[in-house]
């Protein structure tokens, strides 16, 4: 009898966990005082990271299969059309899956590096998408930078952690074979 | 077995074949996945405003009797402020009905207050929106408006069994037919200047080249009650400034909104009672 293979739900669901920390963060951000600025709000955007264990170090079925539903999912809940973010995800995995024979896939530095570009390509992407229906485009894109700014630095530093995350997952719900990532590239 | 070059473009080709796929897929089918994908994660985004409701819970149980006491003077106050209101709101109610009917005027549109607890926030310079956790067991409709005590918040525009989204005042996408406090000719609202240190803007335009508005001296902005939902008289913010358009016919300016948008726990939706008046 064939074995259920649960890697690409358990990278899926580690997906869902930052998705639903980074809107619990949004939702606590929306609003704040920092030192002397009384108003101050923050949107972080961390897609970038949702590509990062699927294009380096799952297989290719599995690894769509975590694209495809994690871009829907977070379509759902976003004023875009449906199937935007799922689009762009999946074209931010076909570039890595194209170079990552020649990526040095193991640790996390690389990994912070391909969250980072990740990520800087699908705000900007999002962004021409949505800043037309800006009354003043320009303001728009300060806001957006800024946002831009503070994610990049959250990418930045939980990056590590995340990867490491999704890592002890599979290794918990042993579903982790580290030959398989060879033969499936 | 395939070329090499056609085996590297092959992501692309699983791309291009997604792609495909999904524009070809019927509206129904992608409508009903999307509606499913939020139902799921549903209980994950008002997940943690119930938790947040429960440490309020019992952080006001540690109060002391003391202040149980003093907050409850302060309340018997505020009841008897409230009871008055009421009165008055009666009378003047009945004074509306009796002059609706002395003029033969069409009645206003009537709404049910439904309040809702705020479970997710989402502001960021592309939308600014929220999840409220009540939604069709609460009759709420797309389109209901939404306000608060500092005036509109938004318009429903999403509604699903156990939520609804809200779409803020804040928004880019945010358009609304409103007037100048004591003047009855429309102008245009529209939302989204959402600086990040900067409390919330919105824009008007059409304004009648005889209002003037300056930061020193704003002017009240509240919904007109023309083609929309919002009934009159709502607040919308100030006008803190005015300056001519392009074509020299209109003005055009910033509207200042209220800061509490941002932290808001608690609003209310006027559920139309006849929607087909709308």
């Amino acid at each position: 009898m064939r074995r259920f293979d649960p890697r690409w739900l358990i990278v899926l669901l580690a997906n869902l966990l930052l998705w639903w920390l980074a809107g619990t963060a949004n939702h606590y951000l929306s609003h704040f005082s920092f030192l002397w600025i009384d108003y101050c709000s923050i949107h972080l955007y961390v897609s970038g990271l949702f590509v990062v264990y699927p294009a380096l170090r799952l297989g290719r079925k599995h690894g769509w299969i975590v694209i495809i539903l994690t871009g829907l999912m977070t379509d759902a809940l976003e004023p875009v059309p449906f199937g935007t973010g799922m689009i762009l995800l999946g074209a931010v995995y076909a570039t890595l899956l194209y170079g990552r024979r020649r990526f040095p896939r193991e640790g996390p530095v690389f990994g912070v590096i391909v969250a980072l570009f990740a990520n800087l390509f699908l705000v900007i992407a999002l962004s021409f998408l949505l800043v037309g229906a800006n009354p003043r485009p320009g303001e728009a894109w300060f806001r957006i930078f800024t946002d831009l700014l503070a994610s990049q630095l959250v990418i930045f530093l939980i990056t590590p952690w995340f990867l490491a995350l999704q890592e002890a997952a599979l290794r918990l719900a042993r579903a982790h074979f580290p030959g398989d990532r060879q033969l499936t590239l | 077995m395939l070329p090499k070059r056609f085996d590297q473009a092959r992501p692309f080709l699983t791309l291009g074949i997604i792609l495909a796929l999904w524009l070809f897929l019927s509206l129904v089918v992608k409508t009903f996945t999307r509606v499913t994908f939020f139902e799921i994660q549903a209980p994950m985004v008002v997940a943690d405003s119930y938790v947040q409701d429960l440490q309020t819970f019992w952080s006001n149980r540690l109060h002391s009797k003391d202040e149980l006491l003093k907050a409850g003077r302060q309340i018997a106050g505020l009841i008897a402020d409230y009871d008055f209101g009421v009165q008055q709101n009666k009378n003047l109610r009945a004074e509306i009905l009796r002059l609706e009917n002395l003029l033969n005027l069409p009645p206003l549109p009537t709404f049910r207050f439904e309040p809702a607890r705020v479970a997710r926030r989402d502001f960021s310079g592309w939308w600014q929106r929220m999840v409220i956790r009540k939604g069709k067991n609460y009759g709420i409709t797309v389109g209901s408006p939404v306000v608060f005590a500092g005036g509109v918040v938004g318009r429903v525009t999403e509604v699903y069994q156990y939520t609804a989204v809200v779409d803020l005042i804040t928004s880019p996408t945010f358009r609304l037919a409103a007037s100048v406090a004591g003047d009855s000719r429309p102008l245009s609202y529209q939302g989204g200047l959402n600086d990040s240190f900067l409390s919330p803007r919105g824009t008007v335009e059409f304004v009648p080249l005889d209002i003037f508005a300056t930061k020193a001296l704003p002017r009240h902005l509240v919904t007109s009650g023309l083609g929309g939902v919002f009934p009159p008289g709502i607040a919308v913010g100030e006008i803190t400034n005015l300056e001519p358009s392009s074509d020299g016919l209109f003005k055009t300016g910033e509207v200042a909104l209220d800061e509490r948008l941002g932290s808001l726990t608690e609003v209310t939706v006027l559920v139309p009672l006849n929607p087909e008046e709308f």
